[in-house]
């Protein structure tokens, strides 16, 4: 039986820690709207594998230090 | 500066997309609106004789034209309005600012990604099921001896407003987010 996961971020602390970076300058950095980047950072939105790595490059991190996720159970 | 003090200002603001929705919402609102006030107008009047197949397959295709025609002019219009807006905006915040940053934040929020595509593609699947309702639902109607109008006319509404429903999906998925599978 597979496991439910739940997919947390800490886009808003590295930003933080990135001179402030705001959610414009990350979604030009990945190629993408701010509105995703805004769905990304509140959990609303699972981004692509691809974008997922564009995101921690931005930041100049590793795409777990990024995002990880904790086991909810089985479904 | 605290991280508390980090909080990003308009996260809920209405994006692009969002605006691009609306638009299409309300175009369309408004030519199925026109649609119904003319066709039914005609109908109620007496000008056109029952089972005249003829004039409602015109009015359909005079309105489907009209509805092309006002999405193209409306989106085209709609486009070069927030282009200025955007402008002025960044002019206001910043006066020193170029015309090529300008352009640059001009398309980074006109930007269409992953997401945007996800959601096209889950609202479609909204407006298929309304028109494939609409479909058995004409079907039914010749069963229960309605006339060949009101096939025509169920037919070309559940299309209109399964594509008007695709919008509101649209609009529920920007706000509420969207899971992937």
């Amino acid at each position: 039986m597979a496991k439910n996961f739940e997919i947390s971020n800490n886009i808003r602390r590295l930003r933080f820690f990135a001179n402030a970076m705001t959610q414009q300058e990350l979604a030009e950095k990945a190629g993408v709207s701010r509105q995703t980047i805004i769905a990304v950072e509140a959990g609303k939105y699972s981004p692509s594998l691809e974008l997922a790595f564009r995101i921690a490059d931005a930041f100049g991190v590793k795409i777990g230090e990024v995002f990880d996720y904790q086991v909810k159970g089985d479904s | 500066m605290s991280i508390l003090h980090y909080i990003p200002k308009g996260d809920f603001a209405t994006s692009y997309q969002e605006k691009r929705t609306i638009v299409s919402i309300v175009t369309g609102a408004l030519v199925l609106a026109a649609y119904c006030i003319y066709a039914f107008g005609q109908y109620q009047s007496g000008t056109v004789v029952p089972g005249d197949l003829k004039f409602w397959a015109r009015t359909i295709l005079i309105f489907i034209g009209i509805g092309i025609a006002a999405s193209i002019v409306i989106q085209i219009v709609f486009h070069i309005l927030l282009s200025i807006a955007t402008a002025v905006k960044r002019k206001i915040l910043d006066e020193n600012i170029d015309d090529k940053e300008i352009e640059k934040s001009i398309e980074a929020e006109m930007v269409e990604d992953e997401m945007d595509k996800l959601i096209d593609l889950k609202s479609t699947r909204i407006s298929f099921i309304f028109a494939g309702i609409g479909f058995v639902a004409a079907l039914l109607s010749l069963i229960f001896n309605y006339p060949p109008e009101v096939m025509l006319n169920i037919m070309f509404i559940s299309f209109s407003i399964g594509s008007l429903f695709e919008g509101f999906t649209q609009l529920y998925f920007y706000r509420k987010g969207i899971r992937n599978g």
